[in-house]
């Protein structure tokens, strides 16, 4: 059995991150000590690392948390969390998308501020941010 | 018309209900093109659209519905395109 403390220095999170975790009903406590400390044990940490590989893949705490309804439901299947992980494809390629548009529209700001002597009041970049529309990817359907 | 069905193979709600949905449209709209897509073949295409669920419906290009509609709704939506378009 863990205490907080040991099973943030186990995971390599911090305590904060680990109350988090628990007010967001991702992990709980197995008990708790004679002196009211909450205890944690080995399968907190799996958890916990099962949580944080989620997170480096680009689930949300709120998807991580259907994950982790999926892993402990026995009538799941493998093909319910593929499911989840080919929609998390499509959002991550989308963003790439929109992250590339937007360099190339800073590329051509940086190509037309030739003139870095220029006060800033005339910067193209400046004016072009201003006017609003040039980062501005275009409108996906995201309902 | 082309309809474009996007899913995820394996996804077995999409397996139950895309025959309807077929026949639906192709009921609705003489002629009608119909295409099934698995998602992980055309993700490109996918992404370009702006899919972002699945299943997903898209009429001549355009992403309509990003969950599956029902028979209902696909013939409404199929109706007031080829109005618009005629």
């Amino acid at each position: 059995m863990l205490k907080i403390g040991k099973l943030a220095a186990l995971v390599d999170v911090s305590i904060d991150t680990l109350r988090y975790y628990e007010r967001e009903g991702l992990i709980e406590p197995v008990d708790r000590s004679e002196s009211g400390y909450r205890v944690y044990d080995k399968e907190s940490a799996r958890r916990i690392h099962f949580i944080k590989q989620a997170q480096h893949c680009g689930f949300t705490l709120a998807e991580i948390r259907e994950l982790l309804v999926l892993r402990g439901r026995e009538k799941a299947c493998c093909g319910d969390v593929r499911s989840r992980a080919i929609e998390k494809k499509l959002q991550i390629e989308h963003k790439i998308r929109v992250m590339r548009a937007m360099s190339k529209a800073l590329d051509q700001l940086i190509v037309e501020c030739a003139d870095e002597a220029q006060p800033v009041k005339e910067c193209t970049i400046i004016a072009a941010l201003e006017r609003a529309t040039v980062l501005m990817p275009a409108p996906g359907h995201e309902s | 018309m082309k309809v474009e069905l996007f899913y995820s193979p394996g996804c077995s709600q999409c397996a139950v209900v895309r025959e309807d949905l077929k026949a639906t449209a192709e009921r609705t709209v003489a002629g009608i093109e119909w295409r099934e897509l698995s998602v992980l073949e055309d993700l490109d295409y996918a992404v370009e659209l702006g899919v972002l669920s699945l299943p997903a419906i898209a009429v001549d290009g355009e992403l309509l519905f990003s969950s599956l509609p029902t028979p209902h709704q696909l013939r409404d939506a199929l109706i007031r395109r080829s109005t618009t378009r005629n």
